[in-house]
């Protein structure tokens, strides 16, 4: 019995000192998370759900009252040109500032990762433009751009092509993508370094053996480069998926939207609801539709990258 | 819409209050404080810290800020000035309201009259000032007409200092290498482009990003075509855009374009640029106001002697010039609105203004220095001979005026034609004034 009993308190006595761990063990992660929960739910979880809120709103920005109007905002957003405009802008955005940098930032790495004289020089001029401030960036390209003392116009002319010289920020024809260009420009830096760090982490025994099996350059891209990129793609790509939803300020800075709405975006939209028009409820559902489109998108992609890479 | 009103305070107490619970209300409390204002006092006469928001640029901060130097110094307060220069009224106020819903905001601010200012007086941000009014006497001392531009729904919201008065500005050499003199018609200015086109040179500096600096063109246009008072009748909507009117002024817009009177892609063109062009040689003339004369001549450290000004030609009596007001709010949630307006009562008396410089003072007695100022000197004289019409981005409210910037851009590409647009101006002025 004794025996029996001694057994029973240290089962008990085992169980509570488990319990205890297995109490203490839950709860402490969260303590160490706790810091960065307050600020994420302080500056982000609540703004958004008080966004969500205004979003349901007839709020105009300033007032101290309103009205709960529904959804009548989201469905004004249906029979607003304007934003029908500004969603197809994005789209063209998005895999245009997408897929160019990325195509541009990979070739330039793979000839970067080759001997080429003053390397240092050259990684530093591509990637340049992108630590410059957006609102310089678009001084300097409206300057390019002025259609009588402008470089671009000027050089067009120099070399004979002074038919091609267009009004280039405005007219409606060209607008968007005379901005998208200084886009590419100041971005096409970050991938191409992000690409370099990873070709120079690809064994070279690799390509020796490829070359060995008699692989020309190309197979030696295809099947060696390109798989061993996989990582730094993944990146890359869902950076630039979220740089393209966030445009906001080189469009802003650069054209205003205009010429009229021509290159606006949803992002400039919204910002011209909230703070110049006095319709914060709106521009706040614009904001939410943005907000869940790039949810949309981007959390397939993440999900599936992560699948992957698990 | 459920017809229950609420305030936003009260949503954000309530949000606030459970935050607080949480242990978290030190983050949030900004937003609940409901006696925020520039200065942290909570009575009219609290501390004597004011700040003050305005738009001043380089060529003025200085003077503006020595200004403020004097007032504190004779007042015993200390007065802090941010100035956002730039875009002209795109940017600022955004700004103005991003400070203002932040919780605190400034005491004082400058602000543009019409439809740019009455927001902040709808929303009750500005305070009403007639107290100060009959305090201070600025009825008897500041231009009527432009205490009306700063007036909204009978509330005196602001106080009036400057009263521009836009016209052609030009540059002498240039007309006198085109064999030109300033126009005394609209045909005379017709021909005077067409001149100074055959001489090499672009009449109009005028640029379209924004939109404000290329609608003074349209708006001459109209007031030439339409005449004063169905002019002003258009801008309150008491008469249709529809009508032939407004198609020749839609029509000599597209011509001044499609015949070089207008910079090359003006639509594209950013008017900080393209404005100050005819003091650079660059353009014949532009279409401003009075302050170009400090901003744009002595900041180019030229002389007023080779450049002029003169009223454009309407073909009308009496022959009327675009205008508008500026002036300063007060903050309704200031702790220190009593030093805030002792603060506006020192810069609208007229030694102050002569100080500032102020090219086109409101106050009697402020009139700019003919000797420093000679173009501005001249456009003060205008302004007592001649009535204004209210400039187009201050007659409507922001969204109405880009919707009709995006009808001047779609003119000026050959998207839409004059009479089409006349009809989308309807449709833009009558959905502004059905919700009125």
């Amino acid at each position: 019995m004794a025996t029996t009993t001694a057994s029973a308190g240290t089962t008990v006595s085992t169980r509570t000192r488990t319990r205890r761990g297995t109490q203490h063990g839950r709860v402490t992660p969260w303590l160490f998370a706790l810091p960065a929960l307050i600020v994420y739910v302080v500056f982000l979880v609540y703004p958004a759900f008080s966004s969500l809120f205004f979003s349901l709103t007839d709020w105009d920005g300033l007032s101290p009252d309103y009205h709960v109007v529904g959804l009548d905002n989201y469905r004004a957003m249906l029979k607003d040109p304007v934003v029908k405009q500004a969603a197809v802008n994005n789209l063209i955005w998005s895999v245009v500032t997408i897929v160019v940098p990325v195509v541009l930032g990979l070739v330039l790495a793979v000839l970067l990762n080759g001997k080429v004289r003053g390397k240092p020089v050259l990684r530093m001029v591509f990637y340049t433009p992108g630590v410059l401030p957006l609102v310089a960036v678009a001084s300097i390209w409206g300057w390019l751009y002025n259609p009588q003392y402008g470089a671009v116009n000027a050089l067009l002319r120099d070399i004979g092509l002074g038919s091609l010289a267009q009004p280039w920020l405005g007219q409606n024809s060209t607008a968007l993508a005379a901005v998208m260009v200084p886009a590419i420009w100041l971005r096409t830096g970050f991938p191409m370094l992000l690409y370099l760090a990873a070709l120079q982490g690809i064994p070279q025994d690799q390509y020796e053996a490829a070359t060995m099996d008699g692989a020309g350059r190309f197979q030696q891209f295809w099947y060696i480069t390109m798989p061993n990129l996989r990582g730094a793609n993944y990146i890359v790509i869902a950076l630039s998926l979220i740089d393209s939803f966030k445009v906001f300020d080189l469009i802003y800075a650069t054209t205003y939207g205009g010429p009229g709405t021509a290159t606006q975006v949803m992002g400039t939209w919204m910002y011209f609801n909230v703070f110049q028009y006095y319709q914060a409820g709106y521009g706040t559902a614009i904001a939410v539709v943005i907000s869940l489109a790039a949810i949309a998108v981007g959390i397939p992609y993440v999900r599936s990258q992560t699948k992957e890479h698990q | 819409m459920t017809g229950k009103t609420y305030t936003r305070r009260s949503f954000l107490g309530a949000t606030a209050v459970a935050f607080a619970e949480a242990g978290l209300s030190a983050c949030t409390g900004a937003g609940t404080n409901s006696s925020g204002g520039g200065s942290t006092s909570s009575s009219g006469g609290g501390s004597n810290n004011l700040r003050v928001f305005t738009y001043e640029d380089n060529a003025t901060i200085g003077t503006f800020k020595a200004q403020i130097a004097k007032f504190d110094q004779q007042n015993g307060t200390t007065t802090t000035v941010d100035s956002l220069p730039g875009s002209g009224a795109a940017v600022y106020p955004d700004k103005l309201r991003t400070e203002l819903l932040g919780g605190s905001g400034p005491d004082v601010w400058r602000i543009w009259g019409g439809q740019i200012g009455a927001p902040y007086a709808k929303a009750r941000q500005a305070a009403d000032l007639a107290p100060y009014y009959t305090k201070y006497g600025w009825d008897s001392r500041i231009n009527q007409n432009a205490i009306a531009g700063m007036t909204f729904n009978g509330v005196k919201s602001g106080v009036p200092f400057f009263l521009a008065g836009m016209g052609g500005w030009y540059n002498k050499a240039l007309f006198a290498k085109a064999k030109v003199s300033v126009p005394k018609s609209y045909a005379e200015l017709e021909q005077a482009n067409d001149a100074l086109v055959a001489a090499g040179v672009t009449p109009a500096g005028v640029g379209g990003k924004y939109g404000w600096d290329i609608m003074r063109l349209f708006e001459y246009l109209l007031e030439q075509s339409a005449g004063p008072e169905l002019h002003d009748k258009l801008l309150t909507g008491a008469e249709s855009w529809d009508r032939p009117e407004v198609v020749t002024a839609f029509t000599n817009f597209k011509k001044w374009q499609d015949k070089k009177w207008i910079p090359q892609g003006a639509l594209g063109l950013d008017p900080a640029d393209i404005e100050p062009a005819y003091v650079q040689g660059k353009t014949a003339y532009t279409i401003t106001g009075q302050w170009t004369e400090v901003n744009a001549i002595q900041n180019a450290k030229k002389s007023a002697s080779d450049f002029g000004t003169f009223q454009l030609p309407t073909d009308h009596t009496p022959v009327r010039h675009s205008g508008f007001v500026e002036g300063y709010m007060i903050n309704a949630r200031s702790g220190n609105k009593d030093k805030a307006a002792a603060l506006i009562d020192f810069l609208v008396k007229p030694e102050t203004q002569k100080a500032l410089g102020i090219t086109g003072s409101t106050v009697n007695g402020a009139e700019p220095d003919k000797s420093k100022l000679p173009l501005a000197y001249q456009w003060s004289q205008i302004n007592k001979e001649s009535p204004f019409y209210t400039v187009q981005d201050q007659a409507f409210p922001k969204q109405q005026t880009d919707a009709y910037f995006s009808v001047q851009s779609d003119i000026l590409q050959g998207k839409t034609s004059p009479a089409e647009a006349a009809k989308r101006m309807q449709e833009i002025v009558s959905s502004w004034t059905q919700k009125q």
